[in-house]
C-alpha cells in the first residue's frame, strides 16, 4: 500500500495554503495531494470568468507541475476519496486503492445542491462548480437567447452578467426577497439589481419555481443540433421557456466519504480552533470544513475564498506541528462582487445584533452607498457599493476590537483614508 | 512561486521626517499613471487626525496574503526581486486582493478600474528621490542577509553573550564573509567570554582559533600569516579583539604589526572599556563615563566623583597614522556601511595591515535597555560622538556616512545610565569635544584628499 | 683552557667539516642557519648581542632562507614565533638581560602550548644595579617556566648544541621550547676555532621537520587551541591537570632525547659532549666542585693543577640545567664526601646560589650527609679565575673535616 506522511485531498486554496504551511515547516516529509479534478489547481470563484471568455481556460492554474515537483509533492489528480478509515490511518480511493497516511487534510470543498424540484431530473441544466462545468458553459451561453438562472448568490449573478453581456435574454430567479440575501443588505441589493434591469435582465426575486419539464420548443440553430429547451412553472402559476437553465441555488460539502467513519460532522466537517476534526490525524478545512465563527461561538459554514486559506494555512501548521501555529480566530465573511463596471464590498456581519449602531451613508445620484454596524465602538461589518475601501484593513479592524468611537464620524465619511491613518498607526 | 524567499530591497518610511508634502504621490503618479493625480499614486501617505504622516503601501510580503486569496493566478512574488507582481492578463477584477491586504498596500485604480500596487519601479522607485526630506530610503540591505545567507555560518550555535549586545552579530557575519580560510584570533575579553574558542577542549568555531594573550594579538597572527605566506597559502589572519588590549597593553604588538604593515584584518570591537572583567576603564572610555574603575561618588574635599575625568583616546585615527592598507571606523547600526569595509578590509589585508574599528554599545556595561542596541549606536552616529570614516593611504580619508545636521549629543548620552550622573558642565565639555573631533576628522579628510 | 671530553668515535665517518675562527655569537648563528628555521625574529634590546645581526646577515646574504621578522620588542619577538610554530614553522631567537624579562608573559605560555621553539640566552645577569654584563642570573630567573634549558662551556659547543636543540624540542617526546644559554661576554664574545658540519649532515640528522603535529592553528585541520579550562560548571580542573601533567613528563622525557640526541651527534660528527652532567677527573675524587657554563674551562685548569699537587679533587658541570638532570647527578655525586657548588647568579630565597640549592636537594635523595657550600662568582662578567677556582677547592677540602659555612663565598667581592 502506499504510504505517506501527510495526505492531502483537495487542489483548490484550502489545501495549497496547507502544502505551503506543511513545506514551511518539514522539507522533506512525504507528501500527497489528492484531487478528483482532472486539472491542475484552480480557484473556482475565478470560473465566472472563463464563463464569460475573460479567462482562458489554461491561464487560471495556481500551481504548475514544477512547483509540486519542487516542493517534493506527488500531485494525484483525477482521483476521488471514496471512504476513510480512521481506525487504521488509511484513505480509500475511487480507483480501489488506498493510501496510507499518517495526517490527513479533508479540503474536498463542495459541489452545486441541487433544489429538489419535481422534474428536475428531466431537465437540462448546467451548474458551475468545476472547470469543465464553466469550459461548457462557456459554450453554452453564445447560443442562448432566453436563459434563465436559478438562484441570485455571487455564482448565478456572475453568470446573469454573462449572459446579458453576449445578448442572451436572462431570467434570474430567486427565492429570497432580494438578490444577493446574505451578502448584502436591501439597499445593496437594489443597486445591483438596478444594473442588471438597466442592462435588460429580468429579476424575479421571491419567487419559487414548482416544477421543471422538456420544453416543446427547440432552439436549435443551423450550426448547432438542436438543445431541449426547458419550461419552468412558478409558484404564481407563470411560466419560463429557456434555452439554457443555471441551477445556482448554492453548494453542499463534499463530504460522502465520511460514511461509516467516525468523524462528526453536521453541516460540514467539525473542527477544533486547529482545524483538527474529531478524529486524531485528521484535519479538514476550506468549504468542507465548520468551524469557529467570529461573531459566534457556534460553529458556522463560511465557505469564502480568503477564510479557506486561512483555514488551509492553519491545518497545515497543525499538521507538521509548526509552533509558530495560531488559533483560528473564527471566520469573518468577506466578500467582494464585481458588476457591470461597479464593485460591491463586504466585510464582517451582516447581522445587527442588540445594541448595535448602524449608521449609512447613500448617495442616489453617484449609487455610492456604504453601511457600518458598530456595537461598543467596535466595527462588526461594513459594506459598499462603488464606495472603495481596504477590504483587509476593515477585516483587522473587526478582528482586532478596535474602538473606533473616537473617530466614528471621519469614519464613516472616509473609511478608506480613516481605515489606512488606523492601521500605519496600529500594526505597521 | 517562491516559497522560501531570500531577503529583499524595501522601501523605508519615517514618519518623523515626513511633512506630508506628496511629492512622493505625484512623482509615483506621474510615472504610473502619466497624471499627477495624488489619489492614484501607490503609495499614500495619510494625513493623522492626532499630528504626523501614516503610510499605505506595499510591503511585498514574505508570505503575501493577496497572492494567496488571488483566485486567478494574478498576483506572483517574483522570487528574485521580492516584488509582488500583478499580471494585468490574468486579473478578473475582483478585489479579493484588497480583501486579502491588511496593510491597504494592493487597492482599487479608479481611473484605470483595475487595482494597482507598488512594483518599486524596478528596483528604482521614484518616490524615494522625489522626497525632499529624506523620509523615503530604498533600504537595498538585503544583498547583504542573502549573501550573507548562502555563506557558511563558523561559529558554534548559541554563543553565550549579554542579553541585547550586538557583538554575536558582528562574529557571525564577520567570520562568514571572511570564511573558512582563516586563523581566527580573539583575545580575552567578550568574544573569547562568549566561547569563541571554547571550553575545556570544546571549541566555539569551524576555524582554527585562539586566544592570544591580551597583549600580542596582532603578533602572533603575524607569525601565522607569515609561515603561510611563505608555504605559499592562502590564509585569512583574522583578530577580533577588544578595545582595551587594542588601545592599551596590546597596542605595542598592534601599532608594531601595523607599522611593519602585517598581512591581517584587525577588528576592534570598541564597547569603551573592559567590559568582560567588570566593565573597568580603557583609554576608549570616553570622558564623563562611569565605569567599575571611574565610578560615581561624593569624592572628598568638595570634589565629587564624576565618571572618567579624561578623553577617550582615537585609536583609529592612530592608526590612520600608521598609514595601513586600509582603516576605518564602523557601527552595526550601519550594516551596509560595515559590509562594505569589511570587503574593503579583507581585500586590503592580503597586501598589508587593515583596521577596522566597530563601535559596540555594551547594554551591560553602559546601562541601557537590552532592546536598545541599535538605537544607541544609531544614535552615537546622528549626534557625531562617533564618526563613520575609511581610510586607505591612496584616497585618503572620508566620511562614508557623514551627519550634516547631528542631533545635540544629549540625545545619545540619555540614552543611557553611564551618563546619568552629567553635569552641564560636563556635558557641555562633551558637546565642544564632539564639535573639536568632528572639525579634526573634516580636516584630516579635506588635507588627506586634497 | 682546557676543552670539553673530546673523543673521536671509532664508528663515526670523518665528516668533511670546514674550520673556522668564529665568537660565539657567530657559531650559534651558524647553528642556526644549518638548523633551516623557518622564521627568525628580533630584537634589539640593551644589552644587545651580535648574534641576532649574524644571523641577518647569513639571510641578506642567501646562506640561510627564513623569513626574519624586526619585531617591536621582546614580547612580540616570542610571540610572533608562538604564531610561526602554531603554522608549522621552525623557529628560532635569542635574547637576554631586560629582553628575556619583558617576554616573559609569551615565554610561559610557550611551553604550556608545547611550541618547539629554540632560543639562545646569551646569559646577562640581572638588573638593578644597572649592569651589561654577563651572569647566569636572566636564565635563573625563569628556571621554573618549563623550557629545557642548556649551557655551553665553549664556542663549538654552542654550534653544535644549537643545532641539537632544535632536534630536542621537536622530539615528539618532548615537545618543548628549548634555550641554549651561552655566557654573555665570555661567549658570545669569545673567539675560537669550530669545525662547522656539512650542511647535507646536518639534514640528515635533522630529519623531516614536523614541529605543528600536536598544536595547530590550520584551515586544514581546525581546532580550538587552549580553549579555557576549569572552571565550577566546566570538568573541573582535569583538564588542566591533564596537560599540565603532561607538560612535565615531557620535561622528563627530554632528560633521555638529550642523551639520546648528544649520542646521535657524536656518531654522526664526531664530537661528543656531555648531555646532562659531566665528570671530570672525578675517579678516585674524595670531593668535588660543580659548574656550569663558560667558567668550566678555568675550572678544569685549576683542577689537573689541584691533582698535579695531589689533592684529591674532581668536578662536576651541569650542562642541563632545566630539567634538572637528578639521577645523573646522583650517581656523580655518590662518588665524593663533600662538594662545592659554584653559581654565577644568586638565588635570593635561600641566600645561595641556584644551582646549589638545587644539588642540596640531589644530596638529600643521596640519604647520607654530604657537606656542601656555595659559591657565587662571576657576577656583572666578572671573571672567575684558575685562581679562584684553587679558592674554592681549597675551601671545599675544608668540609671533608670542618663544619660547613652558612653563608655563601663571594668569589669577586675584592675584585
Amino acid at each position: 500500500m502506499e504510504q505517506t506522511k501527510y495526505l492531502v485531498v483537495g487542489s483548490s486554496h484550502a489545501a495549497l495554503e496547507a502544502v505551503t504551511a506543511i513545506r514551511m515547516h518539514d522539507a522533506t516529509g512525504s507528501l500527497t495531494l489528492l484531487t478528483r479534478d482532472p486539472h491542475l489547481p484552480y480557484s473556482p470563484t475565478v470560473l465566472p470568468y472563463v464563463v464569460s471568455g475573460r479567462s482562458a481556460p489554461d491561464g487560471i492554474f495556481l500551481r504548475d507541475e514544477k512547483f509540486f515537483a519542487d516542493q517534493g509533492v506527488q500531485l494525484k489528480r483525477g482521483t476521488a476519496l471514496k471512504a476513510l478509515h480512521t481506525e487504521r490511518n488509511a484513505a480509500e480511493l475511487a480507483d480501489g486503492s488506498e493510501i496510507a497516511y499518517e495526517k490527513i487534510l479533508l479540503a474536498t470543498g463542495a459541489s452545486p445542491a441541487i433544489p429538489p424540484i419535481p422534474g428536475i431530473d428531466t431537465v437540462s441544466y448546467h451548474v458551475l462548480r468545476t472547470l469543465d462545468d464553466a469550459t461548457r458553459l462557456n459554450a453554452a451561453i453564445k447560443q442562448s437567447k432566453q436563459a434563465v438562472v436559478l438562484g441570485a448568490g455571487l455564482v448565478g449573478m456572475h453568470a446573469a452578467e454573462n449572459l446579458v453581456k453576449v445578448g442572451a435574454g436572462v431570467t434570474v430567479v430567486e427565492m429570497a426577497k432580494q438578490l444577493t440575501d446574505g451578502y448584502f443588505d436591501a439597499i445593496a441589493a437594489g443597486l445591483i439589481e438596478k444594473a442588471f434591469t438597466d442592462n435588460g435582465a429580468r429579476i424575479l426575486t421571491g419567487s419559487r419555481v414548482v416544477k421543471l419539464a422538456p420544453s416543446a420548443a427547440s432552439f436549435g440553430t443551423p450550426a448547432t443540433p438542436a438543445t431541449p429547451g426547458v419550461t419552468l412553472t412558478l409558484e404564481s402559476g407563470a411560466t419560463l421557456e429557456a434555452d439554457l437553465l443555471l441551477v445556482a441555488t448554492g453548494v453542499k460539502p463534499n463530504m460522502d466519504y465520511l460514511v461509516g467513519s467516525p468523524v462528526e460532522h453536521d453541516r460540514g466537517i467539525l473542527v477544533s480552533d486547529t482545524m483538527q476534526s474529531s478524529v486524531a490525524n485528521v484535519w479538514s478545512a476550506g468549504d468542507c470544513a465548520q468551524a469557529k465563527g467570529f461573531f459566534t461561538d457556534d460553529k458556522v459554514m463560511n465557505a469564502i475564498l480568503p477564510d479557506a486559506a486561512e483555514q488551509g494555512r492553519i491545518a497545515g501548521m497543525a499538521m507538521a506541528g509548526d509552533s509558530g501555529l495560531k488559533k483560528y480566530p473564527g471566520g469573518v465573511p468577506l466578500n467582494t462582487y464585481h458588476f457591470f463596471g461597479r464593485h460591491a464590498i463586504s466585510v464582517g456581519s451582516s447581522k445587527v445584533p442588540e445594541g448595535a449602531e448602524v449608521l449609512t451613508r447613500f448617495d442616489e445620484v453617484s449609487g455610492r452607498y456604504l453601511k457600518a454596524i458598530f456595537k461598543n465602538g467596535c466595527l462588526l461589518g461594513i459594506y459598499g457599493v462603488n464606495e472603495f475601501f481596504d477590504g483587509g484593513v476593515m477585516c483587522q479592524l473587526i478582528l482586532r476590537r478596535i474602538d473606533l468611537s473616537p473617530v466614528k464620524e471621519r469614519f464613516l465619511a472616509e473609511p478608506m483614508t480613516v481605515g489606512r491613518e488606523i492601521m500605519s498607526k496600529t500594526w505597521r | 512561486m517562491a516559497m522560501f524567499g531570500g531577503a529583499y530591497n524595501t522601501i523605508a518610511f519615517d514618519a518623523a521626517q515626513c511633512d506630508g508634502c506628496g511629492d512622493c504621490m505625484t512623482a509615483c503618479a506621474t510615472v504610473k499613471t502619466g497624471t499627477v493625480d495624488k489619489t492614484r499614486s501607490r503609495i499614500q501617505i495619510v494625513d493623522s487626525a492626532d499630528d504626523g504622516f501614516e503610510l499605505a503601501l506595499c510591503r511585498q510580503c514574505g508570505d503575501p496574503k493577496c497572492v494567496t486569496v488571488c483566485p486567478a493566478g494574478a498576483l506572483t512574488k517574483d522570487g528574485a526581486s521580492g516584488v509582488i507582481d500583478w499580471n494585468a492578463a490574468k486579473c478578473v477584477d475582483c478585489l479579493l486582493c484588497t480583501v486579502g491586504c491588511a496593510y491597504a498596500g494592493i487597492a482599487l485604480d479608479a481611473g484605470s478600474g483595475h487595482v494597482a500596487k507598488c512594483d518599486t519601479c524596478d528596483g528604482a522607485p521614484a518616490c524615494v528621490p522625489a522626497c525632499p526630506h529624506g523620509a523615503l530610503k530604498y533600504i537595498t540591505t538585503s544583498r547583504i542577509y542573502n549573501e550573507v545567507g548562502d555563506w557558511e555560518d563558523l561559529f558554534a550555535p548559541g554563543l553565550a553573550g549579554c542579553q541585547g549586545c550586538n557583538t554575536e552579530l558582528l562574529m557571525r557575519h564577520t567570520l562568514r564573509r571572511v570564511g573558512p580560510d582563516t586563523v581566527l584570533a580573539t583575545p580575552p575579553g567578550c568574544v573569547p567570554g562568549m566561547g569563541s574558542v571554547g571550553f575545556n577542549g570544546t571549541t566555539g568555531t569551524k576555524v582554527p582559533v585562539f586566544h592570544p594573550l591580551l597583549t600580542n594579538t596582532a603578533a602572533m597572527l603575524a607569525g601565522i600569516k607569515r609561515q603561510y605566506k611563505r608555504v605559499g597559502r592562502e590564509v585569512n589572519a583574522l583578530a577580533i579583539a577588544g578595545d582595551g588590549g587594542a588601545s592599551d597593553v596590546g597596542f605595542q604588538s598592534l601599532s608594531g604589526a601595523a607599522e611593519r604593515n602585517e598581512q591581517m584584518l584587525f577588528m576592534v570591537v570598541d564597547n569603551e572599556g573592559y567590559m568582560n572583567t567588570g566593565m573597568q576603564r580603557s583609554s576608549c572610555t570616553p570622558y564623563g563615563a562611569w565605569t567599575s574603575t571611574t565610578p560615581v561618588g561624593q569624592g572628598s574635599g568638595g570634589m565629587p566623583s564624576q565618571g572618567k575625568t579624561q578623553d577617550a583616546k582615537n585609536l583609529p585615527l592612530i592608526m590612520v597614522n600608521h598609514r595601513c592598507e586600509y582603516v576605518a571606523t564602523a557601527s552595526t547600526a550601519y550594516m551596509e556601511d560595515l559590509y562594505d569595509k569589511l570587503d574593503r578590509a579583507l581585500e586590503a589585508s592580503k597586501r598589508g595591515f587593515a583596521y577596522l574599528h566597530v563601535y559596540s554599545p555594551c547594554t551591560t556595561g553602559w546601562r541601557f535597555p537590552t532592546n536598545q542596541n541599535m538605537e544607541v549606536a544609531r544614535k552615537a552616529v546622528e549626534t557625531n560622538f562617533v564618526m563613520l570614516w575609511e581610510y586607505n593611504p591612496r584616497d585618503g580619508l572620508q566620511f562614508t556616512r557623514p551627519v550634516d545636521d547631528p542631533l545635540p549629543v544629549t540625545d545619545y548620552l540619555k540614552a543611557m545610565g553611564r551618563f546619568r550622573h552629567l553635569s552641564p558642565d560636563q556635558i557641555s565639555h562633551i558637546q565642544s569635544k564632539v564639535v573639536e573631533n568632528l572639525a579634526f576628522v573634516k580636516q584630516m579628510a579635506h588635507r588627506q584628499s586634497a | 683552557m682546557t676543552t670539553a671530553t673530546l673523543e673521536k668515535s671509532p664508528q663515526a665517518k670523518p665528516a668533511k667539516q670546514k674550520v673556522m675562527l668564529v665568537e660565539g655569537n657567530e657559531a650559534a648563528a651558524l647553528g642556526v642557519a644549518l638548523a633551516r628555521p623557518d622564521m627568525v625574529a628580533v630584537y634589539p634590546i640593551t644589552p644587545q648581542s651580535s648574534l641576532v645581526e649574524h644571523v641577518a646577515k647569513l639571510i641578506a646574504d642567501g646562506r640561510m632562507d627564513a623569513d626574519i621578522v624586526d619585531a617591536e620588542g621582546e614580547h612580540s619577538v616570542l610571540s610572533v614565533l608562538q604564531g610561526g610554530a602554531l603554522a608549522g614553522a621552525r623557529t628560532y631567537t635569542a635574547t637576554c638581560g631586560p629582553g628575556l624579562a619583558f617576554m616573559f608573559e609569551p615565554y610561559f605560555r610557550t611551553s604550556g602550548m608545547r611550541l618547539p621553539i629554540v632560543m639562545s640566552i646569551v646569559t646577562r645577569d640581572g638588573i638593578t644595579p644597572q649592569s651589561v654584563w654577563g651572569g647566569h642570573q636572566d636564565a635563573m630567573t625563569v628556571r621554573e617556566v618549563g623550557w629545557v634549558q642548556v649551557y655551553c662551556e665553549t664556542v663549538q659547543e654552542v654550534l653544535d648544541t644549537t643545532i641539537m636543540a632544535f632536534k630536542i624540542a621537536e622530539h615528539h617526546d618532548v615537545m618543548l621550547p628549548v634555550n641554549v644559554c651561552l655566557d654573555g661576554n665570555y661567549l658570545s664574545y669569545g673567539t675560537s676555532r669550530v669545525e662547522l658540519p656539512e650542511q647535507a649532515e646536518v639534514d640528515a640528522f635533522m630529519g623531516v621537520k614536523d614541529v605543528n603535529w600536536h598544536v595547530a592553528l590550520d584551515p586544514l585541520r581546525p581546532m580550538a587551541v587552549d580553549p579555557l579550562t576549569g572552571g565550577s560548571s566546566g570538568r573541573g580542573p582535569s583538564t588542566f591537570v591533564r596537560y599540565r601533567k603532561g607538560q612535565c613528563r615531557g620535561m622528563q622525557n627530554s632528560l633521555r632525547v638529550i642523551e639520546d640526541i648528544h649520542e646521535e651527534w657524536a656518531q654522526r660528527f664526531g664530537r661528543r659532549f656531555a648531555p646532562l652532567v659531566e665528570e671530570y677527573r672525578l675517579e678516585g675524587a674524595d670531593y668535588a666542585i660543580m659548574t656550569l657554563g663558560s667558567m668550566t674551562g678555568a675550572a678544569k685548569d685549576a683542577i689537573d693543577e689541584a691533582r698535579d699537587a695531589g689533592r684529591r679533587v674532581g668536578l662536576i658541570k651541569i650542562k642541563t640545567f632545566s630539567p634538572f638532570p637528578v639521577d645523573a647527578l646522583m650517581k656523580s655525586l655518590d662518588k665524593v664526601q663533600a662538594v662545592g657548588v659554584v653559581d654565577r647568579s644568586v638565588g635570593f630565597r635561600w641566600n645561595c646560589g641556584p644551582m646549589y640549592q638545587e644539588t642540596m636537594g640531589v644530596l638529600y635523595k643521596l640519604g647520607r650527609h654530604v657537606p656542601s657550600m656555595s659559591f657565587i662568582g662571576g657576577l656583572a662578567g666578572a671573571d672567575i679565575t684558575v685562581g679562584h677556582f684553587h679558592r674554592v677547592i681549597e675551601a671545599t677540602e675544608k668540609l671533608l673535616s670542618n663544619p660547613a659555612p652558612t653563608e655563601p663565598v663571594w668569589l669577586n667581592e675584592k675584585d
